[in-house]
């Protein structure tokens, strides 16, 4: 038996950064890990990018305001076009790969501007926990929460009457008609679309979906690679974490979180150990949490909400190894680094997510791909090179289930689109390893493999995520918390949520 | 081909329809969860006194019930309802309230245990989804027996007598004791009307076999079948409380604060603090001492009920409003239950009136009557508790 | 030769809200003048003799949500308005199956359990839930959007008003209600529910007239809509308006009239006259023109702004704004006369859901699909239908024996697509056989002898609907019912108060908020802004002030 003042389950860029903002505040922290290694969906087989990452998160890691531990290289986004008129997004210019400026390029500029306008904006919800709805001056907390919904309001305010208008529309509206309002359907749209849907069960029509895009572009919308791939990120958060005092066991399976008079006494694991600790933070899903500790625990309304929550990934990992580097038409040797997106119209994106809507893998998916031995030249091997591609639309609850046949299928279909853009690649493949939200959730634990661990829709973000009256991270019993993706503001290799939870978890010590 | 044909529309019989027909001079029926159910059969104060003096029969089939079994049901059940059920016995059976996670009140009602891991649940609202619900996550099973299960009370200093005529040996059951009598065929000792009574359950098809039986057995002829209107007279004498008229039943309301808390009902010794968590038992907590209302049971000045009044504090600020009264012909009170705002209740000696509107020949008329709260019920004969019981 | 006369103000457009703005302000003192395009008056809420003996409600078919506070204080039931509830409705399958929605919660629960014991019981949950909101909501019917982004002190008031109706809801409520605003009606109903059939059935609301599916957030908002009506204070009962919808349209005339109104039908506006940015009359088709300081437009925005108004008088902004505006058609209409009533063999005798709404739509997938088939240009394969037959109520639609059935279609494009180009144009006469071919097989899983009953079929394509009633791409809510066009948005941010950049030219149709329906709301709230504005001293009276 051991103990420490909390225990974060799960080592995900969300649970080491709640563990590592616990240590710092003076506490003892075990980290307790199931897989054999840390980094949860941040795991280089499963992600590729890094976008979203917070720079308060780093900060509070002590990762160094202005240097990095780890050098990233900032990738161009090539949205793929079948007849070779492939556009080139860097920030907010947009260019053809072959030379010359789109049509689009004035709309992208104006476009691009603002929705990072409203994303800085809306980034501050991100970065406290979201307002709760016992509403009241009366009480310190109540004041605080007015307090942080005033400067929002001036944040709003700020943007000017007809912007604050405009971001009052946009903000529930669909990404297709925004893009649309703006742009000719085209690469550019759909790379736009396919953006705005990335992870999610939710084709760019529905309502909510600008909300989405914007969220992608929350910390400026830059992609970029990090040199050494994912690992050199969940390692920097391990690394972080370890560094601050933090104890990290991986291959620690929690099979109990222990209650005791409707308070949180620490966690047992499944090689029989028992932890003890007055806090515990879940990065894993609010569902799963929950049963760790157990139903008796929590209220029956509760229950019924976390059951209710959407959490169908809809995003497989497909990585491809080749024999040579592919040839995309059009598209200039340099720009082969960058990061491609296969999604050729907005409505093909609509298309490809139709089959979310009915548990089938999408006829034409949409892709998201890098090719990280070029920016990697240890990746490569043998003068061959690597593929990594995000393919969309495999559901989680594919009818019929997830086999090595739906796998093949997905494979299959995924390399016929790839090759209205790059004919060759099918040949040059030696492996292929699939790995769709089924695999996602069993190696991960997220639920229904979504990035999110839970549809960031609109019904299911801010005081309403995980559900209704768990959005300020605390649940049930006193002491536990969440602290995953589940939890507000949701995922993306952001860390917030983990920082938010870890900050909740501080102020309420001592509380109720 | 009128539109009234329809025979999917409107009330349906249930299991002792074919007994109580018969029986219906008043031809006075009500809709009971969807099934004819007799507000009075014959007159509502031979039916009353049949009840408080020998026995009646009421039919009680129309009640929810819901079985709850396997090795999780105890559990499920305890995070459920406010009071500690694992204190209940095997053959024993408690009245409950349970409340949403507001510690609002959803229903209450008797939970019997039936075997270890056999519970049964007898309540007035539908409360599928809800059990459906409370039990996820358990290993625990929910029936719904609602449309299977026949229940008949049998209530009335007569009715162990009557019981005994019928051939049951009940002289050693308890009150809130329960047992298989016979394969098919549990008896309770439990009921609505404060008094010496019986429940009996049975399979739908059999409670007119029961019914038989119960009504050839009566030794001194003077049982009746009675409706709800005696019924309800008895249930305000005993002081228990009826959904959706004493209380408003959380899920049934629109306005989610209209919900009352177990302490605001009268109820807060249900609610046990020591079991480990139960629904609604972190706002309950909250709010243990700061009850918005409170339902009391009042003794009315003069002699005319005080139904639908209004309450007032010192004649003049409106404090409240009566839920269920009635001239007791027992008791020979008037009595009534009211709801009555905290802010009324905190001096010392609360002046409280009732606000009456009286019709005689078409004259109309108001008057102030004074309320005095009582505490406890305002009949409760020794021998509803007396084991072995009474014979008369 | 051109005729001018002065009014006090002009509604342009005989619609239900043209109207009702037409009688609050004729009430209140002034003289108005109503023009309508068509020889008739009503918009989409109509009565039409098409077919000798029979009568058409040939748009807007039932009624519910018009305000009664209107109702009363136009005393439209003096002029013959009359509105008769109906009962019930079903939902069949191909294989014989059916639900029938009984309006006995007895029946009702029993033809649940039939189907799902859980869900008998779940609908209590379910109704009480959808109430909730309803009763939320619809204080904020005939009360105008805030502008969040105003200082003004009526706006802070309104503003205040919806935090502190909020605030009163109590935490577990409003956090319920805010879910409630922003999901699909197909995730609502998955809460809920567990049978196929019975959310079919009970999704239908939440897309009628939209161009969302089952799965779109904000659908749960659309069946709300449908839902937020009364008749007698019944919340969410729909009825017939005796005599077909024109009924309602005729008694606003009448009371209209009888309050010294002039309605010009025959000729409607050609252009809005605007003299230094203020509005000072309307140009007709014939070539009258009428001059007032007060034009009231009932035409929908795009309408009103951008085919009527001189772009010169608009601000270039306003006008992208109002073209980004979305009005998209999604649905159809089949009118039908029938010589008796069809066999309905999977319902049972004397069966009484055929007073009400009928449908053949078997689970939300089923209706997700035809949902997907317009989003690409195609009428639904198996479209959702709403179909009545009010003769079996209103004994004065149809020659006795006969019937008259009102069949809603959805979804149906606007702009269909054939040979690679997407266009009104393509709904031809063959295109629109073609689409009432898909619709009478719906029928036909519940009518297998609809074919024979047939006397006369008037089918209205989306093309159809705006070419004659003049609704933008026939869409009968005058703009999509979405978060983004709600409330203060509705239709354009910071004009979402009836008015526009040109001074006393206002919006009263539909366009405007609350939206859609034949409610009213808007055309009363439209008058209240303009007495309050334009006219000194003169205030609305009655319930809807």
């Amino acid at each position: 038996m051991s103990g420490a003042d909390a225990i974060v389950i799960g080592a995900g860029i969300n649970g080491l950064t709640a563990a590592t903002v616990l240590v710092r505040a003076g506490r003892s922290v075990c980290v307790l890990e199931a897989a054999a290694q840390v980094g949860g969906m941040a795991n280089p087989r499963i992600a590729h990018f890094l976008y979203n990452l917070s720079p308060l998160v780093r900060a509070d890691l002590g990762l160094g305001r202005r240097d990095w531990p780890f050098a990233t290289h900032p990738l161009p986004s090539v949205a793929l076009d079948p007849g070779g008129r492939h556009v080139v997004l860097r920030g907010d210019e947009a260019r053809l790969a072959g030379g010359g400026t789109p049509p689009e390029a004035n709309a992208w500029r104006d476009m691009h501007a603002r929705l990072t306008r409203y994303g800085a904006v809306l980034r501050q919800l991100a970065e406290a926990a979201p307002p709760g709805l016992e509403g009241g001056l009366t009480s310190a907390a109540g004041l605080k929460q007015m307090l942080r919904l005033g400067w929002f309001g001036i944040a709003m305010k700020r943007l000017g009457r007809r912007d604050m208008r405009e971001f009052m529309r946009v903000l529930l509206s669909n990404a297709y008609d925004m893009i649309l309002d703006e742009m000719p359907d085209g690469p550019l749209a759909g790379l736009l679309a396919a953006d705005a849907v990335r992870g999610g069960a939710v084709g760019p029509r529905q309502p909510g979906t600008v909300l989405s895009l914007i969220y992608r572009m929350g910390h400026g919308g830059a992609v970029s690679l990090p040199a050494g791939g994912m690992a050199t990120v969940t390692g920097a958060f391990e690394r972080a974490a370890r560094d601050a005092g933090c104890r990290i066991e991986t291959g620690a399976q929690v099979t109990q979180i222990v209650i005791e008079g409707d308070a949180v006494r620490g966690v047992e694991t499944a090689d029989g150990r028992r932890f003890d600790a007055p806090l515990v933070l879940g990065s894993g899903g609010a569902a799963a949490t929950c049963a760790l500790a157990g139903p008796a625990h929590f209220d029956i309304e509760a229950q019924r909400r976390l059951r209710n929550i959407r959490a169908r990934g809809t995003a497989a990992k497909l990585n491809l190894t080749l024999d040579a580097l592919p040839e995309i038409s059009g598209l200039p040797a340099d720009l082969m680094g960058a990061r491609m997106v296969l999604a050729p119209r907005a409505d093909y994106v609509e298309r490809a997510m139709n089959a979310a809507k009915y548990g089938e893998i999408s006829d034409a998916p949409v892709i998201e791909m890098v090719i990280p031995s070029l920016t990697d030249a240890t990746l490569a091997r043998n003068g061959g090179h690597v593929l990594s591609a995000i393919v969309q639309c495999a559901p989680h609850d594919l009818s019929g289930g997830w086999n090595d046949a739906a796998r093949d299928r997905l494979r299959d279909r995924a390399l016929a689109a790839l090759a209205e853009v790059a004919p060759g690649l099918p040949d040059l493949v030696t492996e292929a390893e699939v790995i769709t939200p089924a695999d996602i959730e069993a190696e991960t634990g997220a639920p229904g493999g979504h990035w999110h661990h839970g549809e960031l829709s609109l019904d299911q973000i801010l005081t309403l995520r995980p559900a209704s009256g768990m959005g300020r991270y605390a649940i049930g019993p006193n002491g536990l918390f969440l602290c995953g993706a589940g939890a507000h503001p949701g995922g993306d290799v952001m860390g917030l949520a983990g920082r938010n939870a870890a900050r909740a978890a501080l102020g309420a010590e001592g509380g109720r | 081909m009128s539109v009234m044909n329809d025979p999917a529309l409107g009330l349906i019989p249930g299991p002792l329809h074919d007994r109580l027909e018969p029986l219906s001079r008043a031809k006075a029926w009500y809709g009971w969860a969807g099934y004819i159910a007799p507000a009075v059969l014959d007159t509502v104060e031979f039916e009353y006194f049949a009840l408080r003096n020998q026995a009646a029969l009421f039919d009680i089939s129309p009640m929810h019930t819901y079985r709850v079994t396997g090795p999780g049901a105890l559990a499920a059940l305890n995070r459920m309802v406010t009071r500690d059920a694992a204190k209940i016995a095997p053959g024993r059976v408690a009245y409950c309230a349970w409340c949403d996670e507001d510690g609002m009140v959803i229903d209450d009602g008797t939970l019997f245990r039936l075997a270890e891991d056999d519970w049964r649940l007898c309540c007035q609202e539908p409360m599928l989804t809800w059990l459906l619900d409370a039990t996820w996550g358990f290993d625990a099973t929910v029936t719904d027996e609602s449309d299977t299960l026949a229940g008949i009370a049998l209530q009335g200093p007569t009715s162990f007598a009557v019981l005994e005529a019928a051939g049951f040996d009940l002289s050693d059951m308890r009150p809130f004791d329960h047992r298989e009598v016979e394969p098919g065929l549990r008896i309770s000792r439990t009921g609505f009307t404060g008094d010496l009574g019986y429940e009996l359950w049975m399979d739908w098809n059999d409670a007119v076999a029961v019914w038989d039986r119960l009504w050839d057995a009566d030794p001194r002829g003077g049982m009746r079948a009675i409706g709800s209107h005696a019924l309800d007279i008895a249930r305000i004498e005993a002081g228990f409380l009826a959904a959706g008229i004493d209380f408003q039943p959380v899920h049934a309301t629109e306005r989610l604060h209209r919900g009352q808390t177990p302490f605001e009902l009268g109820l807060g010794w249900m609610v046990d603090w020591t079991k480990g968590h139960f629904n609604g038992r972190r706002a309950l907590w909250q709010v243990r001492d700061r009850p918005r209302s409170r339902l009391l049971r009042v003794d009315v000045g003069g002699f005319k009920p005080a139904r639908d009044a209004l309450v007032y504090h010192a004649k003049r600020r409106a404090a409240g409003h009566i839920t269920s009264a009635v001239w007791s012909p027992t008791a020979k009170r008037n009595i009534a239950l009211a709801h009555v705002k905290a802010g009324a209740l905190d001096r010392r000696k609360p002046d409280l009136w009732a606000e009456i509107y009286t019709a005689q020949e078409g004259r109309w008329d108001r008057r102030m009557a004074r309320l005095t709260p009582l505490a406890g019920p305002f009949y409760k004969p020794p021998r509803a508790r007396q084991t072995p019981p009474a014979r008369t | 030769m051109t005729q001018t006369e002065e009014y006090d103000a002009i509604v342009a457009g005989a619609g239900h809200n043209g109207l009702t703005a037409a009688c609050y302000l004729a009430r209140a003192g002034l003289r108005v003048l109503v023009v309508e395009k068509n020889d008739w008056i009503g918009g989409a809420a109509v009565s039409r003799s098409l077919h000798e003996g029979w009568t058409y409600s040939n748009c807007s078919y039932v009624c519910s949500l018009l305000r009664r506070e209107i109702v009363r204080d136009l005393d439209l039931p003096k002029y013959g308005l009359q509105v008769i509830p109906y009962e019930g409705g079903a939902s069949f399958t191909r294989d014989g199956g059916r639900f029938a929605y009984y309006s006995d919660a007895d029946a009702l629960r029993r033809e649940m359990a039939r189907l799902s014991p859980r869900d008998a019981d779940a609908y209590r949950h379910y109704s009480r839930a959808i109430m909730r909101q309803c009763r939320f909501i619809r204080p904020f019917l005939l009360r105008d959007a805030p502008d969040p982004t105003s200082l003004r002190p009526r706006d802070l008031g309104e503003l205040a008003y919806l935090v502190k109706k909020a605030h009163g809801l109590g935490r577990r409520e409003l956090g319920e209600t805010l879910r409630f605003w922003t999901m699909s009606i197909g995730d609502f109903l998955d809460d809920h529910f567990e049978n196929d059939l019975i959310k079919a059935h009970l999704a239908g609301s939440g897309i009628i007239g939209t161009g969302l599916g089952v799965y779109s957030p904000g659908t749960a908002y659309v069946l709300l809509h449908h839902y937020m009506g009364d008749i007698d204070g019944g919340i969410g009962a729909w009825g017939f308006a005796r005599g077909g919808m024109g009924a309602i349209s005729g008694a606003l005339a009448a009371a209209f009239k009888d309050m010294g109104g002039t309605i010009r039908t025959g000729a409607g506006v050609e252009r809005f006259l605007v003299e230094d940015g203020r509005a000072r009359g309307v140009a007709l088709s014939d070539g009258a023109e009428f001059r007032a300081p007060v034009i009231a437009s009932n035409m929908d925005v795009k309408r009103t702004f951008l085919e009527h108004t001189d772009p010169r008088d608009l601000p270039d902004d306003f006008r992208s704004q109002v073209e980004r505006f979305k009005i998209r058609g999604s649905s159809a209409k089949l009118n039908i006369a029938l010589d008796r009533l069809p066999d309905m063999p999977a319902a049972p005798e004397h069966a009484s859901f055929i007073r009400g709404d009928l449908h053949a739509s078997e689970s939300l997938v089923e209706l997700e699909r035809a949902y997907d088939d317009w989003k690409d240009g195609r009428w639904s394969a198996r479209p959702y239908i709403d179909m009545l037959i009010p003769s079996r109520i209103d004994p004065t639609l149809a020659p006795q024996g006969a019937e008259m059935m009102t069949v809603f279609v959805q979804y149906a494009p606007y702009d269909l697509y054939r040979n690679g180009i997407r266009s009104p144009g393509n709904w031809t006469g063959e295109a629109r056989r073609a689409m009432a071919d898909a619709v009478l097989d719906q029928i036909a899983v519940l009518f297998p002898d609809i074919r024979e009953r047939i006397e006369h079929t008037e089918i209205r394509s989306p093309a159809d609907i705006e070419r004659e009633v003049g609704l933008t791409e026939g869409n009968i809510f005058q703009g999509e019912l979405t978060f983004d066009q709600l409330l203060f948005n509705r239709p354009v941010p910071g004009y979402a108060q009836y008015d526009s950049p040109v001074k006393g030219l206002y919006l009263v149709g539909s366009s405007a908020h609350p939206g859609g329906g034949v409610m009213g709301a808007p055309g009363a709230n439209a008058a209240r802004t303009i007495l309050r504005r334009e006219t000194s001293g003169k205030r609305m009276k009655g319930y809807a002030a």
